[in-house]
Formats: C-alpha cells, sequence, structure tokens
C-alpha cells in the first residue's frame, strides 16, 4: 500500500503543479488589466478626502457639485476591485492640490468624461458615435446621454445583471415608454418573473449605436426584428406560440411588400403593415388578452388606422397568421383547392391534345409521302 | 355568305372563293380582346412576380409600380368595356331572337371530341366533320368566357376592396387575389398552348384578323358549314 502510495507521488505533484499553472494562467488572462498586487493605494489615498459626505464646490454657473465618493459604492463597483483605480479615468488629477478645473457646470463635467471611457473602451466608443443619441447631442441637445449617465460613474456595474437593469436604465429618461413597456407581455415577464428570453430594450434597439427607430429602414426592417425570436421553432414552442407567423407574414399582401421595399427600396418610406402597426410596440400583448391591439374585438380600430371607413367585414380579409385551412379561411381555402387541380388539368390535358395532334400530322405527311 | 363566281370559273381560270366567317364587329372585338389581355398579362405578371429577378428590372422605383398598376387598370375597363359589349350584344340579339346558336356547346361536340381522341390515337381514319365552330374552338371561347370572367370579377374586388367588404365577407379579398393571379396563369397557359397551336402551328389562321375563309380550308376544316353556305359536297365539290 504505501509502495503503491509513493509511486504515485511523482504524478500527484505533476498534477498539482498544472492545475497551479492552470489557475494562474486563468487569472492572468481574465484579468489582464489587474497590477500584480491590487493595492488600491491611490483609491485609499483619495478616499481619505473623498470619504467626507459633506466635501463639495460651487461650479461656475452656480451648481453644487458634491465630491463626497461612497467608499462602498466604490468597492462594489465593477472597476476598484480589479484595481482599476481613480486616476485611471481621472487623468488630469495627479496632484494634490489639484489643478484647477474649468467646467461650468455638472452637465459639461459628465460630457467631458466620456473620453476618458475611450481609453478602455474603444470599440463601444466608436459606437456610440453613429448612435442616434450622438446625433441628438450634435443637434444641440447636451442631455442626450454619455456613457456614465447609462452605466453610473463609480458605482459602475455590470449592464446587464440582472436583466431588468437594462430596461429600468432606459427607463431613466424613455419613462412613458417604460410604462407601456411594463404592461407588455415582454416587459411584464421580464419584470415579474426575469424572463431570460422576452427582449429587453437594447434586443431590438441596439446597444451603443442606437439608432433612430422612426426611419423608413428601420421600419422595413421590423419584421425580421421580430422575427429573430419569433421564427425560432426552439423558443417559440417554449412558451405555446407558432413559429410560422414570419413565413406566412411574407406571403401576405402587406409582406411582399414590405420584402419588395426591403430588397429594393430600403429607404423609401412604405404605408404596408408591419408586425408593430398591428401589435403595438413597446406596449405589444397576448393575442388573447383582450387591451390586445389584434384582440378580435379592437382588430377593426386597428385596421382602421391605415384603412380609414372599412366596415367591419374588412378585418375578414386578414387571414390572421394562419395557415389556409377550411376552418380560419374557406374561400381561399377552396379557391386554392380548385386551382390546385384546375392548373395542372388544364396546362397538362392542353399540351397531351396538342402533342398528339402534331404526331398525327407527322405520320400523315409521313404516310403520303410515302404513296 | 359565299362569293361565287361561276362565270371566270366557265373561263378556266381558277379563282378562290372565299366565305366570311366573321363580322366587322366581331374582328374588332378580337383585336380588342387581344390588345387589352397582352398589356393585362404583361403588367401583371411583374406584380405577381413582384420578387423575381426578371420583375425586379421593370419595377425599379415604386413609382414604376404605380405606373405599372394603372397601366393594368386602364386595360381592364378596355377588357371589362368589351365584355359588358359581348354579353349586351348577345342579349339583344336573344331578345331579337337572332342569336346564332353556332358557339353554343351540343352534344355534337362531345361526340366529335370522343371520334377527334379516337383518331388521334389511330383508333379510327376519320376526322370529325366540323360545322362552323369546331368543338376545339367552341372550348376556346367558353373557356376564355368563363376565366375572363374569373379576372374581371377579382380584378375588381382586387381593385375595389371597400366597397366590396361593405357587402360581402372579407374572405373573398385574399381568395379573389389567389383566384386572379392563379387564372391568369392558367388563361396565359391556354391561350399559349392550345389556341397558338390551333391558329398558327396547325395551320395559319387568319380569319379572326381578315373576317374570311377561302374555299380549300372551309372544305377542309369546315366541311358542314361548307356544305351550309355552298349546297356542295365537301368531298367532291359538285352540286347535289
Amino acid at each position: 500500500m504505501v509502495n503503491r502510495k509513493l509511486r504515485l507521488l511523482p504524478v500527484l505533484i505533476l498534477n498539482t503543479a498544472l492545475v497551479v499553472i492552470t489557475c494562474v494562467g486563468i487569472t492572468l488572462t481574465v484579468r489582464p488589466v489587474q497590477a500584480a498586487e491590487p493595492s488600491q493605494k491611490t483609491e485609499q489615498y483619495c478616499l481619505s478626502c473623498h470619504n467626507d459626505p459633506n466635501l463639495s464646490m460651487t461650479l461656475p454657473d452656480g451648481e453644487k457639485l458634491s465630491l463626497y465618493i461612497s467608499p462602498d459604492k466604490l468597492a462594489k463597483s465593477v472597476h476598484s476591485p480589479l484595481g482599476i483605480e481613480c486616476e485611471a479615468c481621472h487623468t488630469e488629477i495627479t496632484t494634490y492640490p489639484h489643478p484647477k478645473i474649468d467646467y461650468q457646470n455638472k452637465r459639461e463635467l459628465s460630457r467631458s468624461y466620456y473620453l476618458t471611457c475611450k481609453k478602455c473602451h474603444p470599440a463601444n466608443y466608436e459606437k456610440t458615435l453613429d448612435s442616434m443619441h450622438a446625433k441628438a447631442a450634435e443637434a444641440g441637445n447636451l442631455n442626450a446621454p454619455v456613457c456614465t449617465d447609462c452605466h453610473g460613474t463609480h458605482d459602475v456595474q455590470s449592464p446587464d445583471k440582472p436583466r431588468t437593469r437594462v430596461s429600468t436604465t432606459c427607463g431613466q429618461c424613455h419613462s412613458d415608454i417604460y410604462q407601456q413597456y411594463k404592461s407588455s407581455v415582454h416587459g411584464n415577464a421580464l419584470i415579474q418573473e426575469d424572463n431570460p428570453d422576452v427582449p429587453v430594450c437594447t434586443d431590438c434597439h441596439g446597444v451603443h449605436n442606437i439608432q433612430d427607430p422612426r426611419t423608413a429602414l428601420f421600419r422595413v426592417e421590423t419584421p425580421e426584428l421580430c422575427a429573430g425570436c419569433h421564427a425560432n421553432e426552439k423558443l417559440m414552442s417554449k412558451y405555446g406560440l407558432p413559429a410560422n407567423v414570419y413565413d406566412i407574414y411574407k406571403l401576405s399582401w402587406h409582406g411582399v411588400d414590405v420584402s419588395v421595399y426591403q430588397a429594393r427600396w430600403p429607404t423609401i418610406w412604405h404605408t404596408s403593415a408591419v408586425c408593430t402597426d398591428c401589435h403595438g410596440v413597446h406596449n405589444i400583448r397576448r393575442t388573447d388578452d383582450p387591451a390586445s391591439t389584434v384582440y378580435p374585438g379592437n382588430l377593426l380600430a386597428t385596421c382602421q388606422k391605415c384603412h380609414p371607413s372599412v366596415s367591419p367585414n374588412w378585418v375578414g380579409a386578414w387571414t390572421g397568421h394562419n395557415e389556409i385551412s377550411l376552418e380560419h379561411t374557406p374561400f381561399v381555402f377552396y379557391t386554392q383547392a380548385f386551382y390546385t387541380y384546375f392548373t395542372p388539368l388544364v396546362l397538362w390535358l392542353s399540351i397531351l391534345y396538342v402533342v398528339l395532334q402534331i404526331i398525327r400530322s407527322i405520320v400523315n405527311r409521313a404516310r403520303r409521302s410515302l404513296q | 355568305m359565299s362569293v361565287l363566281n361561276n362565270t371566270l370559273a366557265n373561263a378556266r381560270v381558277q379563282t378562290e372563293r372565299i366565305f366570311q366567317r366573321f363580322t366587322p364587329a366581331q374582328r374588332w372585338e378580337h383585336a380588342i380582346l387581344l390588345l387589352s389581355v397582352t398589356v393585362l398579362l404583361l403588367t401583371g405578371l411583374p406584380q405577381k412576380y413582384r420578387t423575381a429577378w426578371w420583375s425586379l428590372q421593370l419595377i425599379t422605383t415604386p413609382d414604376r409600380l404605380h405606373l405599372i398598376q394603372q397601366i393594368h387598370h386602364i386595360a381592364a375597363i378596355v377588357l371589362t368595356l368589351e365584355v359588358f359589349y359581348h354579353l349586351i350584344h348577345a342579349i339583344y340579339l336573344l331578345a331579337r331572337r337572332r342569336l346564332s346558336g353556332d358557339m353554343l356547346p351540343t352534344w355534337q361536340d362531345v361526340k366529335d371530341a370522343w371520334q377527334m381522341v379516337r383518331y388521334l390515337l389511330f383508333l379510327s381514319k376519320n376526322k370529325p366533320e366540323f360545322g362552323k365552330y369546331n368543338f376545339e374552338q367552341k372550348f376556346t371561347y367558353w373557356f376564355l368566357f368563363f376565366g375572363i370572367g374569373i379576372m374581371v370579377v377579382s380584378g375588381f374586388i382586387l381593385w375595389f376592396p371597400v366597397i366590396f367588404t361593405r357587402v360581402f365577407p372579407g374572405g373573398i379579398i385574399p381568395a379573389a387575389l389567389l383566384a386572379h393571379s392563379d387564372e391568369a396563369i392558367v388563361a396565359a397557359v391556354f391561350i399559349v398552348i392550345w389556341h397558338f397551336y390551333h391558329v398558327h402551328l396547325e395551320r395559319l389562321n387568319l380569319s379572326i384578323f381578315t373576317g374570311w375563309l377561302n374555299e380549300r380550308e372551309t372544305r377542309q376544316y369546315h366541311p358542314l358549314e361548307y356544305k351550309r353556305l355552298s349546297g356542295e359536297n365537301p368531298d367532291t365539290g359538285e352540286s347535289k
């Protein structure tokens, strides 16, 4: 027994060494920015003054700027535990007394710190320059968000943990839309059940390069956007929803029109209905919810948004994402059944009859020439 | 109705007798039908196959699509007027008991068709003898009569869906779209295969444009009509 244990010793040592090397390797790859020994020396040095809740200054515009940094919040942020310290962002403050700052107000200060994020997150920074928010800022709206408005400052957290954080973050400014979203089938499942499948704002609008959703391009791509989840068989079966709604839509009057515009003229405004025109945008509800815009009782009013003055019979023209069937679409069903047989029958009988005539006339001619 | 020229025939000059087959009004009707249906097909097919490459070459802008639809609608009005003229004219003749029964399907047509199939399958040596309109021509007429009926009705449902759904259930709209789309193909296939073979390949029959058919062809293809018009036996050319 002893001998056997001894014989296994080199193997054990080798294994232990491997495990240690792997662990060190993982630590090094996962945390490349971390200093070998997170000393947090600067942080503690700064906090020796900035842990005073009463520390503040008055900006030239008259706004009072609190200079208090909660050590607690800082410790819970994603940066501080990784050893990313104060001077990583506050690059201009390296000495005490601090150099004089020339921000007129708090907003100017926030906007100027936009650039410090770029240092470590250049890709996301570049994306924001192409966003709706950047365009709003260019147009003069300085309240348009910069990194810190969504991600926080000293308390910066993982933006999607929990997922509800994404929607509440956007809701800080887009409060009306957030209220609508909360009551929708998607928002409700997110907030009530922390559902991992329903879309949060960024799933449809994108993250850093958020585009204007009111453009012709966004509109024409809407069906594909919804199809991202609603044509996913696996995902839809989880909720007992059909995954063929997109395919059937594409065959419909609206869908054909939209697909032509998408292929040819994506930037020209088109008026054929896309998903959101009937189902709603942020306020989408289950189709069997009496408050849904596509609940049978509300369907006429929904159609009338685009087709004013149509009669109640009009709603019957919509095949309702149903495959052609006797139950749902009897008129189309019988028409299709008729042409399923009629078209090939006419085609093949015509061909057969004409071919027989050609053969007979060739034979007749051959016989005549032989005589 | 025949143009007889016995004096010249006696003078041993070979003259061709011609028999009037269609009135000028009927020839105009066919010309209008041909033109309007051609335009309707040319403007309708790119709409039906609007995602196909050849359609995309034609419909390059939304304005082009709109233009094509307008041309389609104008041709549709022409065809509809033609259909109305045809029906009202027939009703007028019927009321005056002057409507010719030549185009009405009869039991004889069924027998002719059966005989023709036997002939084509080499089961019989004789072709059936036809009157003014043979069963093939009657079939063409009635097939397109109902086909155009379906196209006109479904076309107007698609053009004025809001008005139609005031009275009829909404389900007729997608059904009309399907019928309009499918019937157009059926009619086009039928015209190209069946009608074009009979009037262009089997023999070049331009009587619907000229209005007349010559003696030889009348005798060969419509012997019973020849007998009725000339009073002669089509096989021998002799008077009875």
